[in-house]
């Protein structure tokens, strides 16, 4: 995608071009709002460039699984109309002792009430669906055939396309530097490429997010920190070997799954920070060896390629922070996704552009209220993977 | 003698292996590849696409051995007896023996060295009197790439004579580790933490002071059409099978590439025909190599090509370490400071650095060595070295203008996993220009040599459809590991500190 030119002005500016930024952008300018992106790299280039395509409504709260059950109806639906991958080939969980099946059964019914058709199915079921898999240990799965993956990069491009055809702009290698603020309003942005004259700015920034915060002057406590989490791939083997995502938290919090391409991908709960450093550890390497092969014995013999690093965008309760900051007229947040904002992405430009244009929505977006930090009022965690 | 035995092996070594069910003549401690090549077996392996591969260029080499499928044909030596069978990419064991696991082993030394060519022996001579250090060297001998010359060198005369006496001069404070890799360098504050797996899969936690990276330089890949069909040799693989093993790349060959005199001396040395073809098209043949077209539609009936470009620094080790990276002389080369590093601790010396003579980078191993030791307060000389050095220009190495309207680009390779050059230029040409976004798409440098033979001309393309400099191209940085390593090796004794 050639990089625009900086628009003198715009009704709405999204800072980040990432797919939070541009799901957003083309959620707006579908709706006929007139929206500019503003990245400083290129198109999808920090953690959505780095992250590892999963896709799942096995969540363990009310708000989190209508959203991401929205969410799933949008990548589909999209998906299908711009000609982007979209598997639904699952979520399998790996449960290894009774506290864990017990946690996973109230996880399941909080899903069922909300149409998510997940189950709770024996170890040979699981195996069923990944031979592959060591079942020795394991005392029941739970399962969600309508998870699945996408390519993250892929689907970053294609709502960028769309996005653009809707008449978005999306501005490339263009970092904003400054607010240009009057009277408690923003009237514009400065950037390294000029100003951009602007009443409504959403903050899409993710892993940057308090960068950004700190220069439109809040004072709202948004505690939101860029822990490193690495991936690991593997060299391509035979498609379909591991259909969908398997998770074991026994194993280290892993994660693992097949790309279209054939490697086998995926990470662990090892995190780092908070830190802007991405460069990949031994320790990484080491640890999603020892943990995936217990998975997966077949890995043992199977070379690994590369390992790389991105950021999760933490808040203390694994929630983002989505909605409007008061204080500062109309500046909007969707930022701290805690290492799951990819699959939630459409759904939530659906509910910020839902806030810009009618302020209100019909998804549970309060669970994410920017202010609930301040308050004290944290969430329960969500589930967060690797 | 086998059809392509250049020399008479020691009978007393024979054995019997099988390929595809037909038994040949093999001999003990030869490699998988050569034993086969020397029987005339070019076409090993299958790639994803469905294309047919030989061991000698870029691209993986999974075969079938004794039944387990997805070993490594390149560092599998014979046995009496081995079957051996063809696979295509992406088949694997999918039931696996858990073998009893080998306990990490962790060595304490002054200075890690990485490469075992003359810049990694020059820098452990000059050490070694007061310092402890280990040399790390993947192929199975050191010398590197002076190893592989039959003819006498500037500087060293006799090649193999040059280096058995240099590394005779060993003493006990040197390690040696051949047939091992390195995955990396990791900065922990007291030291550098240098991974390396032994042949035999063993993990040992290199805890060093200083590193050297003496990683030497890698041939380029020649593009054009089927450039990785069976039959076809990059120059480093057609020294090796004809000086190491005495095997013949083939009866008649074609040389390809801007420096043929790198290698017909040695082949004149052999007696082995020789045709040289400035202009390579494509190459055709049933199972391997039968004929050369060139641009003007001459036809050349040989069996094989060796394609000898010149050699560029090889980037990977220094870009993962935190180096920097130049355009200079047709290469990219690591950015160093007045004493030949990269960053606090880490040197490069050698053909990593630039390419010149074989003496001339041993002179900068010696140097390297002798900035280390001044580190530790020793008395060192390092502008003798430096004086000497003077005499050798790097040498520069041409840059090619891809005839993109000649070729059909979906014939030509750029990377060894199944990266067409259509694909990447298809790419480039719809405007996106950033390497990082490239790779992505097109899968270019993301395979088993993580870009080491395709990341340049990937390069090459962006500049000539751009019109871009290449010195202002932006280069991925090289992961861990630099080297592929199975998961089972670095799966091992983690339990202490994991859970």
């Amino acid at each position: 995608m050639p990089s625009k030119e900086l628009p003198e002005r715009s009704e709405i500016v999204i800072i980040g071009g990432g797919i939070v930024g541009v799901t957003l952008a083309h959620e707006l300018a579908k709706r006929g709002e007139e929206v500019t992106v503003i990245e400083k790299r290129f198109i999808g280039s920090g953690s959505t460039f780095r992250c590892g395509t999963g896709i799942r409504q096995q969540f363990n709260d009310e708000a989190n699984v209508q959203v991401m059950k929205r969410s799933v109806e949008l990548w589909k639906r999209y998906s299908e109309e711009y000609g982007f991958s979209f598997e639904q080939t699952g979520y399998l969980f790996l449960l290894y002792d009774d506290d864990e099946v017990e946690e996973f059964k109230r996880n399941i019914a909080i899903q069922n009430r909300f149409g998510v058709p997940t189950r709770l199915i024996t170890p040979e079921e699981a195996r069923e669906i990944v031979p592959l898999l060591d079942i020795s240990e394991v005392i029941a799965a739970s399962w969600n055939p309508t998870d699945g993956k996408a390519d993250p990069f892929y689907a970053t491009a294609a709502f960028a396309l769309n996005a653009e055809r809707f008449g978005a702009k999306l501005v490339e290698y263009t970092e904003v530097k400054d607010f240009i603020i009057e009277n408690g309003e923003i009237k514009g942005l400065k950037t390294s490429r000029g100003v951009i004259n602007t009443g409504i700015v959403v903050n899409a920034t993710n892993a940057w997010a308090k960068l950004i915060n700190a220069m439109a002057g809040i004072k709202t406590h948004i505690p939101i920190e860029p822990y490193k989490h690495q991936a690991v791939i593997t060299q391509p083997i035979r498609k379909g070997a591991i259909k969908p995502m398997v998770i074991s938290f026994k194993y280290g919090h892993a994660y693992l799954t097949q790309t279209a391409h054939g490697g086998i991908v995926g990470g662990v709960g090892y995190e780092l920070g908070p830190t802007y450093d991405l460069n990949p550890t031994y320790e990484f390497m080491r640890e999603v060896s020892y943990y995936f092969t217990k998975i997966v014995p077949a890995l043992r013999e199977l070379l690994i390629l590369r390992t790389w690093a991105g950021y999760y965008a933490k808040t203390p309760d694994s929630n983002p922070a989505i909605g409007r900051i008061k204080e500062l007229g109309d500046y909007y947040i969707a930022a701290g996704f805690s290492g799951h904002g990819f699959m939630m992405a459409p759904a939530v430009a659906e509910m910020v552009a839902d806030l810009i244009t009618k302020d209100r929505t019909d998804l549970p977006v309060d669970w994410y209220d920017p202010y609930r930090f301040e308050r004290g009022e944290l969430r329960g965690e969500a589930l967060q993977m690797g | 003698m086998r059809p392509l035995d250049l020399t008479e092996k020691d009978p007393s070594r024979r054995i019997t292996i099988y390929f595809e069910g037909q038994p040949l003549e093999a001999y003990e401690g030869e490699k998988l590849t050569v034993a086969l090549l020397a029987n005339g077996v070019y076409w090993l392996t299958t790639s994803t696409e469905g294309r047919k591969r030989g061991a000698f260029t870029f691209g993986p080499v999974p075969v079938v051995v004794d039944g387990v499928k997805n070993v490594n044909g390149r560092k599998t030596k014979v046995k009496d007896g081995m079957r051996i069978e063809r696979q295509n990419y992406g088949e694997f064991q999918e039931t696996v023996e858990i073998d009893e696991g080998k306990p990490v082993k962790r060595l304490v030394v002054d200075v890690a060295v990485i490469g075992g060519g003359p810049a990694g022996i020059g820098a452990v001579l000059e050490v070694q009197e007061h310092l402890t250090a280990a040399i790390i060297e993947e192929k199975g001998w050191l010398g590197g790439d002076l190893w592989l010359k039959g003819l006498p060198q500037e500087g060293f005369g006799d090649p193999k004579k040059a280096v058995k006496e240099l590394t005779g001069k060993f003493n006990g404070n040197v390690r040696v580790f051949k047939g091992t890799i390195a995955l990396g360098v990791f900065d922990k504050g007291e030291y550098f933490l240098v991974p390396i797996v032994t042949g035999k899969n063993q993990l040992i936690e290199l805890m060093a002071k200083r590193v050297v990276l003496a990683v030497g330089a890698v041939d380029n890949i020649l593009l054009f059409e089927n450039n990785e069909f069976p039959g076809v040799f990059r120059r480093d693989f057609a020294l090796e099978v004809m000086n190491v093993w005495g095997v013949a790349p083939g009866r008649k060959v074609a040389v390809v590439g801007s420096r043929p005199e790198d290698i017909v001396p040695e082949l004149e040395r052999w007696g082995i025909e020789y045709v040289i073809v400035p202009n390579p098209k494509r190459v055709e043949g049933r199972e391997k190599v039968e004929r050369l077209i060139d641009m003007n539609g001459h036809v050349y009936d040989v069996d094989a090509v060796i394609v000898s470009d010149g050699r560029r620094p090889d980037i990977n080790p220094i870009t993962q370490a935190g180096g920097k990276l130049k355009f200079k002389r047709g290469y990219y080369m690591p950015i160093l400071d007045s004493q030949h590093r990269i960053r606090d601790g880490i040197y490069v010396a050698g053909s990593a650095v630039s390419i010149k003579p074989h003496y001339a980078n041993y002179l900068e191993g010696r140097l390297v060595g002798a900035y280390i030791l001044r580190e530790f307060g020793f008395d060192a000389e390092p502008c003798v070295y430096e004086e000497k050095l003077r005499d050798y220009e790097p040498v520069p190495m041409a840059v090619h203008q891809i005839p993109f309207e000649s070729f059909n680009l979906e014939d030509v390779q750029i990377c060894g996993c199944d990266v067409s050059l259509k694909k990447v230029d298809d790419v480039v040409r719809s405007g996106i220009t950033d390497l990082q976004i490239i790779k992505r798409l097109t899968h270019l440098a993301m395979g088993f040599c993580q870009g080491r033979f395709c990341l340049f001309n990937g390069a090459v393309v962006v500049s000539q459809r751009t019109g871009s400099d290449m010195s202002r191209i932006d280069l991925p940085v090289a992961r861990p590991p630099l080297k592929n390593v199975r998961m089972k090796v670095t799966a091992e004794g983690v339990e202490e500190y994991a859970e």
